[in-house]
């Protein structure tokens, strides 16, 4: 039987060799797609007793400075951090050219963030120098930064435009998206602008993760009636609400992935189809010499599952050696593309796909080669 | 000679399982080329209908976009008398200084969004012409009155006449729609300039400002002047300009995306139309013997088979067309990532996207025609006779 199969796919070699091609073509562009918006939903380096606090209207609005004493004064809160969203170019506007960068406090940052790893060397060194910065591993080695180097970072949000000296660099091993960060003294921007005071968010992490809905509200609470109310939500509340601001435009991708699969399906469910209806004669022949429906019904199913499978395999497995190339093409066009990822989910679910793909293609041509009458089959010509 | 065409649409609907699969892989393929460029284009458009190549837009030298700007009003005020700037039937300037701030608001579908609050005074309409109240009526400065942009409305919680919405610290009553000739201004709400300045505590300054100018010599006297002088850190562009940068930020991902789509998928759509006709010409061996013996060329044969394979692609680009055409006027939103905040727009099936999917799927079918066309021509006459 497996011999029989096998040569059957080999008979007619351009079919098979097409066919296998679409295949693993559908499933290659579907493990990128896969990799694309799990990179773009990736909430990946946000910790559950990670709370945000905003400024009620929006992130263009910021928070007084004297918002951080009173959020410290919250059951459960054991460290406050600001944060502020500098933006502006270093280098050029170009994407690839694009990352976060923040405005912090060297003094609380590592108490919220406890998750990033840095050396107390570095953290002292960064500390001492009011212009220093750090990068996130992955950041530095991109741009090559050694300690003491200079880098501009022209404004564009803020009328100034930042000179900065390395520091040194932090890591957050679980999550590289996080180490493709700046972080500078908060107060080198301030002085700069005669201390106006901006703050855009402020960061506190709580002792246990099941606080989080008390602090939450308490937080909101706590200055509902005054000039800046705010809002506060888990980390990775505050990471989703940036994903929708994509808006349906990410529901409209999802439909055409899904477009491509079925494409694929009809293109493969075809052949599949026209390799059985080419084979009516031989297939009579088969059961004269008293082949079973049965099967005949699972040698042509055979057929079309090991097509399937061996596609899922090639596209897959083409799409995880690939992505990380397409990431690093496509980053300079969109900065998430450069986060994708083939994770083990994702190739699997494509091999699932392709075996899905291999049985519903094969189940009508199969059970309309065996249902038919041996006399109808041998009298079929062409 | 020519084979005639009338034999090689004929030959499609002998097949008729094959070819109407066939046909859909290329439909599908031409669905999905569409999809993501009429994206892109709808996109393009509402950025474009914003642009006027008369009004110049002054911002904060550095920043991209309105939102990211922010001057004195002292300095609206100098800039206000320059000469160059029209005036209109009052006297008055069409000068326009405008607040935008950003505020979050819901979506029908539960999602969020930052919306542009525009603070306008009575020029803002001056130098947009094709802005208009569609219904209702103009917001009175001083009321709590504000007017929302067409393309809010359905698309976002609230947002109708009548209805009251918080803005900053203060409730405000929406008494009308307007449009903005399909631009980025009917994603906006609008509203007074001292009652917004006042809400979100934002007075005294404006984020940028419209100078509608005389004439395109004036236009450029006018950029030189402002951004000269050394007293302002100011840079000019004409509002055409400023969305066309914003336009390229927002929208070359997505015809890059298309693009990419139609090239992969079209190879896989070219697989499958080469199977189709490998498996016709397989089966018509004998058919093509006769063909031959007849006396039509080897040349005839291969025009004859890859015509059948364009117009196997040309009817598939056709069904995609079909299959595409309610996507027109979808209604679709996203976030300008340049100003920080929504712009909605509608997929825009316009005439050269749908001609260059149709084109799309004839190559899909000629390339994928081509090996197995070039093969029934090369085929021995005798031995295609003695086929069965």
């Amino acid at each position: 039987m497996g011999k029989l199969i096998l040569r059957n796919l080999l008979r007619n070699k351009m079919r098979t060799l097409l066919t296998l091609s679409s295949v693993s073509l559908a499933l290659f562009l579907f493990t990128l797609g896969s990799a694309f918006l799990a990179a773009i939903e990736s909430t990946e380096g946000t910790a559950a007793n990670r709370v945000v606090v905003r400024h009620r209207v929006s992130l263009t609005f910021s928070l007084p400075e004297a918002y951080a004493q009173r959020l410290a004064t919250l059951d459960h809160v054991t460290a406050v951090t600001p944060l502020q969203w500098f933006g502006g170019t270093y280098i050029d506007q170009k994407p690839e050219n694009f990352f976060p960068r923040f405005g912090s406090d060297p003094d609380t940052l590592f108490d919220v963030f406890s998750d990033y790893q840095i050396t107390p060397e570095v953290l002292d060194a960064w500390r001492a120098d009011r212009s220093g910065f750090i990068a996130g591993r992955i950041l530095a080695e991109k741009y090559g930064w050694e300690v003491g180097d200079r880098i501009t970072v022209k404004g564009d949000i803020f009328p100034l435009d930042l000179d900065l000296v390395f520091s040194g660099i932090f890591e957050q091993p679980d999550a590289e998206s996080q180490e493709k960060q700046l972080f500078f003294h908060r107060r080198y921007m301030e002085e700069a602008m005669g201390n106006p005071g901006i703050i855009g968010t402020y960061w506190l992490n709580l002792d246990a993760a099941e606080n989080v809905p008390a602090v939450t509200r308490a937080a909101e609470e706590m200055f509902a009636n005054s000039a800046a109310p705010v809002r506060a939500e888990t980390e990775e509340a505050f990471a989703l609400s940036f994903l929708e601001m994509l808006g349906n435009v990410r529901l409209l991708l999802g439909a055409i992935g899904l477009a491509i699969i079925i494409s694929i399906l009809f293109i493969t469910a075809n052949t599949m189809a026209m390799a059985a209806r080419d084979r009516t004669r031989e297939v009579a022949v088969l059961r004269t010499l008293g082949f079973q429906r049965g099967q005949v019904t699972s040698l042509v199913l055979f057929e079309s599952l090991l097509v399937g499978v061996l596609g899922a395999v090639l596209g897959a497995g083409l799409g995880a050696l690939l992505v990380s190339g397409f990431a690093k093409a496509m980053e300079s066009v969109f900065p998430v593309f450069g986060t994708m990822q083939a994770s083990p989910q994702i190739l699997s679910i494509a091999l699932a796909v392709g075996l899905a793909i291999g049985l519903l293609s094969g189940v009508v041509p199969a059970f309309a080669a065996s249902g038919r009458s041996i006399v109808d089959g041998l009298r079929r010509v062409g | 000679m020519k084979i005639p065409l009338k034999y090689n649409i004929r030959s499609l609907f002998v097949r008729k399982g094959t070819t109407f699969m066939t046909m859909f892989s290329i439909a599908f393929v031409v669905l999905v080329f569409i999809g993501v460029f009429s994206l892109g284009v709808g996109l393009e458009k509402a950025f474009r209908a914003s642009g006027d190549p008369d009004t110049l837009i002054v911002l904060r030298d550095g920043a991209r976009s309105e939102t990211e700007s922010a001057q004195g009003m002292d300095v609206f005020r100098d800039i206000a008398t320059l000469p160059g700037i029209e005036i209109d039937a009052e006297g008055k300037p069409l000068a326009s200084g405008e607040v935008i701030i950003l505020q979050i608001f819901e979506r029908d579908d539960g999602s969020e969004s930052n919306v542009v609050v525009r603070g306008v005074g009575d020029a803002a309409r001056e130098v947009r012409p094709q802005w208009s109240i569609v219904e209702g009526r103009d917001f009175e400065p001083g009321k709590g009155e504000i007017v929302v942009g067409r393309r809010l409305v359905g698309r976002f919680t609230g947002f109708e006449i009548g209805q009251s919405v918080t803005l900053g610290r203060m409730d405000f009553r929406i008494v009308g729609i307007f449009e903005a000739g399909e631009g980025s201004a009917e994603s906006e709400v609008w509203g007074a300039i001292a009652d917004i300045g006042d809400s979100f505590r934002r007075s005294n300054y404006v984020s940028s400002i419209r100078l509608r100018t005389t004439s395109a010599a004036s236009a450029a006297t006018l950029t030189e002047t402002i951004e000269g002088d050394q007293r302002w850190r100011i840079a000019v562009k004409s509002e055409m300009q400023y969305y066309e940068e914003q336009s390229a930020a927002n929208t070359q991902q997505f015809k890059i995306l298309g693009l990419l789509l139609a090239v992969l998928m079209g190879f896989g759509a070219c697989f499958a139309a080469a199977n189709t006709m490998y498996a016709q010409i397989a089966n018509r061996g004998r058919e093509i013997g006769t063909l031959r013996a007849l006396g039509f060329k080897r040349g005839s044969i291969l025009t004859a088979f890859l015509l059948e394979a364009a117009f196997l692609g040309f009817f598939g680009g056709l069904v995609g067309v079909l299959l595409s055409l309610p996507l027109n006027g979808l209604k679709a939103g996203t976030t300008n990532f340049l100003t920080f905040s929504e712009i909605t727009f509608e997929l825009a099936l316009t005439p050269p996207v749908l001609a260059g999917g149709v084109l799309l799927a004839v190559i899909t079918g000629i390339v994928g025609g081509l090996p197995a066309a070039w093969a029934a021509s090369r085929r021995q006459i005798t031995g295609l006779l003695r086929e069965t």
